[in-house]
């Protein structure tokens, strides 16, 4: 390995690797399906539960005021960590779709129109396609999907032949969950920009893998979840920009989100608070600050650089594997490759991978109609993280050859 | 490897070369089957003669354990009605469950490994859904009315 970066040195941090399936060391490559979580993020949550359980913002005794400042101390560092321009633009919520799905009936539904337009990209994870489709059906709005190449990438320039005055928003990946593309979203914004169209950004599987800058991105929207991010699950943030959050009505209503009720009427609380009705996911934002701090002292960057590495590496050798087709070749990608062996249904490749201790997701992974560009019902995946290592690329391609012997 | 045993020799077998694979030529019933959250997707097309099923062939695009299960249930479902179809759809489910040893079934028991695996019992359970809609006269069904 020509970089310093040891994953030896982090993979103690995880109880999960430790574990063996089937008598076999675990080699977890199910990563853009949920990253596993350093001790560090279960302490957290642990000292939660054990040392001060208090509601957040409304209770003024100690246990009270301890919890709140945790909490809202995650808010804190998840929004230095995606540079967030002020704190009160950073609605937590419990992930990405319930973020999309936000923008989607509070910004989006009020402003469609009959024949007006919602454009994302064909490579879309369902949750960034259908809460445009639910909001676009009750306005007479359409959703649009801008065409990728053979090798996976955004073709742009379609892309911007696309955005007409009808579309009143885009939404896109930044990284696919599936083929791993990295979408050039500065580029893309830069596009919507010109035109005066809001876009937001699902940021689900672009945050465990390199630096997230909404300002530098220039979107209006982003979208992102914890669980991904080694943090607990039910925990996400929706950025917005603060003039979109003024404009924007609540979503959901209940405590926490106002200022005062009357029958007469009721004065809702300033963003971020006017989203996050009810009692939040305290323990579980808890963990997320931990995990931020965490992924923070192994450094995004070190992380990126390891990463790119070790995907250069599985990629050649996934190449070995006779009869083994690889979807997606952009440019830039992330650490995620879906595949399939001729003549074996992905299914099988991850049970009989499963009994070698290798875990990898098989099916459509909530992206039919990239499934269908690719013209397959379904791919086998791996996805890495930084904990991972060659030896477990190795023990994972080996595997792959006896699951091609048995069934191919 | 050593196989799992839920890839047993018959298993195998069926999904290396399964029997009754393709299409009648004079179909009474024929429904699609798709398990939307794996993509396995078949067609079964049956005869039925005198409410027996006289000819069964089935054709798609499906795991090894779709796959077997298709091939092993046409070759166990000729000459039965719909009541004795049924019967055996619920000895068969109740085996993949780990609640029956699935005596009547046969050769279908191979199947019975699926009792260690949640996540796979409905590649198994397609085929049944799919020959069941067929009867009941269903052109599409899926495995999954009650699930997302």
């Amino acid at each position: 390995m020509s970089s310093a970066f040891d994953p030896q040195r982090w993979r103690a941090d995880f109880p999960v690797l430790r574990r063996s399936v089937h008598g076999k060391p675990l080699v977890y490559f199910d990563n853009a399906n949920t990253a596993q979580k350093p001790q560090a993020v279960v302490d957290a949550v642990d000292g939660y539960y054990r040392e001060y359980t208090a509601n957040v913002a409304r209770a003024v005794h100690s246990l009270g005021e301890q919890a709140t400042a945790a909490y809202e101390g995650a808010r804190d560092k998840l929004a230095r960590f995606l540079n967030v321009p002020s704190r009160d633009q950073l609605v937590l919520t419990s992930g990405t779709t319930q973020a999309i799905n936000l923008v989607a009936y509070s910004y989006a539904l009020p402003r469609l129109q009959p024949g007006d337009e919602i454009l994302v990209t064909q490579m879309e994870h369902h949750a960034n396609i259908v809460p445009w489709q639910l909001v676009a059906a009750r306005s007479g709005a359409s959703v649009k999907a801008a065409p990728i190449s053979a090798d996976g990438e955004l073709l742009l320039d379609r892309f911007e032949a696309m955005l007409t005055p009808k579309v009143k928003l885009a939404a896109v990946a930044h990284v696919s969950n599936v083929i791993g593309t990295v979408n050039p979203v500065a580029e893309i914004a830069r596009l919507c920009r010109a035109r005066g169209i809001p876009l937001l950004v699902d940021g689900s599987q672009a945050c465990p893998h390199q630096r997230v800058d909404v300002q530098a991105l220039g979107c209006d929207f982003y979208a992102m979840t914890g669980h991904k991010l080694f943090g607990p699950t039910g925990t996400g943030a929706l950025w917005a920009k603060r003039e979109h959050l003024d404009a924007m009505p609540p979503f959901f209503g209940g405590g926490e989100m106002i200022r005062t009720v009357s029958f007469d009427g009721t004065v809702f609380a300033d963003p971020p608070h006017k989203f996050e009705a009810g009692t939040p996911n305290i323990a579980g934002f808890i963990g997320l600050g931990a995990a931020i701090d965490y992924v923070e002292n192994v450094g995004i960057a070190a992380i990126q650089a390891y990463e790119a590495e070790l995907l250069a590496y599985a990629t050649e050798a996934l190449q070995s594997v006779p009869g083994l087709r690889l979807f997606g070749r952009a440019r830039q990608r992330a650490a995620v490759m879906s595949f399939l062996i001729e003549g074996v249904h992905a299914h099988d490749v991850a049970t009989l991978l499963d009994h070698e201790g290798v875990a990898v997701r098989s099916g459509h992974h909530c992206a039919h109609p990239l499934m269908q560009f690719f013209g397959v019902p379904a791919t086998a995946r791996a996805s890495l993280a930084f904990y991972n290592t060659r030896e477990e690329v190795d023990a994972f391609v080996r595997a792959l050859d006896k699951v091609r012997r048995l069934l191919a | 490897m050593d196989t799992p045993a839920l890839y047993r020799d018959i298993v195998l077998a069926h999904q290396r070369a399964p029997r009754r694979f393709g299409s009648l030529q004079q179909p009474s019933h024929r429904c699609d089957g798709v398990n939307a959250l794996c993509g396995d997707s078949l067609q079964i097309e049956i005869l039925l003669r005198d409410g027996r099923i006289a000819d069964y062939a089935f054709r798609g695009e499906c795991c090894a354990i779709a796959m077997a299960t298709a091939s092993l249930l046409g070759e166990r479902a000729i000459g039965l009605d719909a009541a004795a179809l049924a019967a055996l759809q619920q000895e068969f489910t109740a085996l993949v469950q780990g609640e029956s040893a699935g005596l009547a079934l046969g050769d279908l028991a191979a199947l019975g490994e699926l009792a260690r695996y949640p996540a796979r019992r409905k590649c198994a359970l397609l085929p049944w859904a799919t020959l069941a809609a067929a009867l009941a006269g269903h052109a599409h069904t899926t495995t999954e009315k009650d699930a997302a």
